[in-house]
């Protein structure tokens, strides 16, 4: 007839109090198990959207803070350097990181592949349809992030990217419209052109060949993709075309040309010219791009990395953007977090309260224990088992019932966003690649589930929030004096 | 001597004024010896036993049990392991069967009990006058004399050699009441244990080995 004995002979032989307190916190414990699962199904909305956000981070300027200076100002912004890049590279963050540096080209000689607006586009001036993507990163991280995918030759060796070799990976749609193939060759034209502001007209002053040869094709893997039914799609299209147009070559080539144009141009324009020289690095500007290793890393990466940065430059995460497109989300989130909260707090009140009701009934039995030398921790321990074994029932039958009731909630709420007119879609730009992620596609990643985080955050809580309620009638229990009760 | 008790006072403040319900009061007890404690209404009988029994503490003077202050034995330790407590009102577990009863204060002694606690608790229900039918019934399904054998019966089931009592036969008709006291003479003079009956009945009294008298806070002893 030991304490744990007698918790359990106190929930069978008292049957009507027994059914009060499960109906109590059988009712109260569905709330909980709303809230909790609506909690959870937003949590694992913003996992899954910030896992296809993927781990990656940018150095950008913070345009917002250099809005106001002055140009002298303006002139005075660093650029991140390679060392800086490569210095950051190396945290323990970081799973692998590139730096580029693009130009348009145009070219004589081969034609741009235009897609379904093929004869749409009319060219005013000239045309510099071809984007060299110049990487330091020879396998190019494009394809590791499976934006495209090497279907044919081979990727850079870090040999050709170290010595700027003339080799490039272009797309399959751009070989196949000129014939090109994997060993071919293909010319851009670097052409420099001086722009008339009385005439409007453009001249061109003096061109260069850029000869490259083909090393590997490549297919994009997301843009296009689920977009079918999708009638505008002209934006996307036009990230289509751009990218199939885009040549990888090693940076060097990129910086080569980069340099041949502005000194060609600098010939032209004596202001420019003194501009440049006053800024030697002008043409070492490098978008650095970081992928770490987890998305979880990216507040710890941000927070080693902010010192190294030179002024007017932040960390911008990938992750960061999820708050652009969580609208509805975040509102069904934060309603859940009041019922939550008003939940537990009410649980704590009302179950206390019956809890500390019933014990007031049976002062006299808790008074023949404390006469016969029981130790209070035990007694507190017999009305412990008592009531969070009824707990553990109401809790258990409210899992599943007020997940389902959650369910139900949230279906109701979902279809009212879709009724609303505006649903919108918006686009996510992240550095310079775009990431293909809509309000729709969080809505669809929502969902209510028994899963084991859910099972173990509600009996987390709610087992927690039960327990604090008998903190009131322990207090009266420790309190109790026999003497007074018995004689 | 079993127990003891050395110079105790017991007050309460009414206003300025300390009203004494015990005042120096001595006595000492030895065991296989039958005591009553007499006294009118309000005297002051329950306070004496519930110091005695450590329900409650004194504002000064000592109780010892086996020459050792029961304040450093602890008031629980002491209540759980030495001795036994019978009340004027029963006190017994409304839920609980007479032999669930007598089971509880076995499962909180630290005092050796034999391993087939039941069959003990059974058989000492029985030599108290429960059978075994009446043993199995829940407690307030018997009369106000069986409810008291069965308070003794709890009283003895941690083997202890002190048993105190106060006014245990208050709510009982004579009849009751005098088997009630046989059990108590037998205890004393057939186990050796010491018990202590408070009561305000003169026969009770002149049963017992040694009675004393309480009366203003002064304890004396009475012939
Ligand atoms: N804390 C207290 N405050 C006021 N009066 C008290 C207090 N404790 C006990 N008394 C009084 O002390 C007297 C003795 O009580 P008690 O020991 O119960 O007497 P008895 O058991 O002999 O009837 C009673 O008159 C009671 O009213
Ligand atoms: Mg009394």
């Amino acid at each position: 007839m030991n304490f744990i004995k007698r918790g359990f002979l106190g929930i069978t032989r008292k049957k009507g109090k027994t059914l009060i307190l499960l109906a109590v916190i059988f009712i109260l414990g569905n709330l909980i198990s709303g809230a909790v699962s609506i909690q959870q199904a937003t949590g694992n909305v913003e996992a899954n959207i910030k896992e296809r956000l993927g781990a990656a981070a940018t150095l950008e300027l913070d345009y917002e803070a250099v809005e106001d200076l002055s140009e002298a100002e303006w002139l005075e912004i660093e650029n991140i350097g390679v060392d800086l890049i490569k210095q950051i590279g190396e945290l323990s963050y970081v799973k692998y990181f590139d730096y580029s540096t693009s130009i348009y080209l145009g070219s004589e000689s081969i034609e741009s592949y235009q897609g379904d607006m093929e004869g749409e586009i009319f060219h005013s001036g000239p045309s510099m349809d071809y984007k060299l993507n110049g990487i330091n990163y020879a396998p190019v991280i494009d394809f590791e992030e499976e934006k495209g995918k090497l279907i044919d030759g081979r990727v850079f060796t870090q040999e050709e990217v170290d010595n700027g070799t003339s080799v490039a990976i272009i797309s399959k749609k751009l070989a196949e419209k000129n014939d090109l193939h994997v060993g071919d060759t293909f010319t851009l034209d670097n052409a420099v052109y001086d722009y008339d502001e009385e005439t409007g007209e453009e001249e061109l002053i003096t061109s260069r060949d850029v000869v490259l040869e083909v090393i590997g094709l490549f297919e994009p893997q997301s843009v296009k993709e689920q977009q079918e039914d999708n009638a505008d799609s002209g934006m996307l299209d036009w990230m289509d075309i751009e990218y199939q147009n885009t040549v990888y070559v090693p940076n060097e080539i990129v910086a080569s040309e980069n340099r041949y144009h502005w000194e060609e141009y600098s010939k032209m324009d004596e202001e420019f010219a003194k501009m440049m020289e006053e800024d030697e690095n002008a043409f070492e500007y490098f978008m650095p791009m970081f992928f770490l290793n987890s998305p979880e890393d990216s507040e710890a990466f941000e927070e080693e990395v902010a010192p190294l940065l030179p002024e007017f430059y932040n960390v911008v995460n990938a992750m960061d953007q999820y708050d652009s497109i969580a609208g509805p989300m975040e509102s069904m989130s934060k309603l859940s977090k009041y019922v939550l909260l008003v939940a537990v707090i009410a649980t704590v009140l009302i179950t206390g309260l019956v809890v500390l009701l019933f014990l007031r009934d049976r002062k006299h039995e808790l008074g023949i224990y404390l006469s016969l030398g029981e130790r209070r921790s035990r007694v507190v321990g017999q009305i412990l088992i008592e009531v969070m074994v009824v707990a553990v029932i109401g809790i258990t039958l409210s899992l599943f019932s007020g997940n389902l009731l959650a369910g139900q909630v949230s279906d109701m709420m979902m279809k009212a966003n879709d009724n609303q007119d505006e649903y919108y879609e918006e686009y996510i730009y992240f550095g310079d690649t775009q990431i293909d992620l809509t309000t729709e596609d969080v809505l669809d990643s929502y969902e209510v589930s028994l899963n084991l985080s859910y099972i173990l955050g509600f009996y987390g809580i709610g087992l927690l929030t039960i327990l604090i309620s008998t903190v009131i009638p322990l207090i009266y229990i420790v309190r109790l004096n026999p003497k007074k009760i018995l004689m | 001597m079993i127990l003891e008790a050395k110079d105790l006072n017991y007050y309460y403040q009414d206003g300025e004024e300390r009203r004494y319900i015990l005042k120096d009061t001595s006595v000492s007890f030895e065991k296989g010896k039958f005591y009553t404690i007499l006294g009118q209404s309000g005297s002051g009988k329950t306070t004496l036993l519930s110091l005695l029994s450590a329900l409650d503490s004194p504002n000064s003077g000592t109780v010892l049990f086996n020459e050792e202050d029961i304040k450093k034995i602890g008031y629980e330790k002491y209540r759980r392991n030495n001795v036994g407590i019978i009340f004027q009102s029963y006190n017994l577990i409304p839920t609980f069967t007479a032999v669930e009863n007598v089971l509880v204060p076995m499962s909180i002694t630290e005092n050796e009990i034999p391993e087939d606690a039941k069959t003990v608790a059974y058989n000492l229900l029985d030599y108290i006058g429960i059978v075994k039918s009446k043993a199995d019934r829940f407690v307030n399904k018997l009369s106000g004399g069986e409810q008291q054998r069965v308070a003794v019966a709890r009283a003895l089931a941690t083997n202890v050699e002190l048993i105190l009592a106060d006014e245990p036969t208050g709510n009982l008709d004579e009849e009751m009441e005098q088997e009630i006291i046989d059990i108590f003479k037998k205890l004393a003079h057939e186990h050796g244990k010491c018990v202590i009956v408070v009561t305000h009945s003169n026969e009770i009294a002149l049963q017992s080995d040694q009675a004393f008298h309480l009366r203003k806070g002064v304890l004396s002893s009475y012939e």
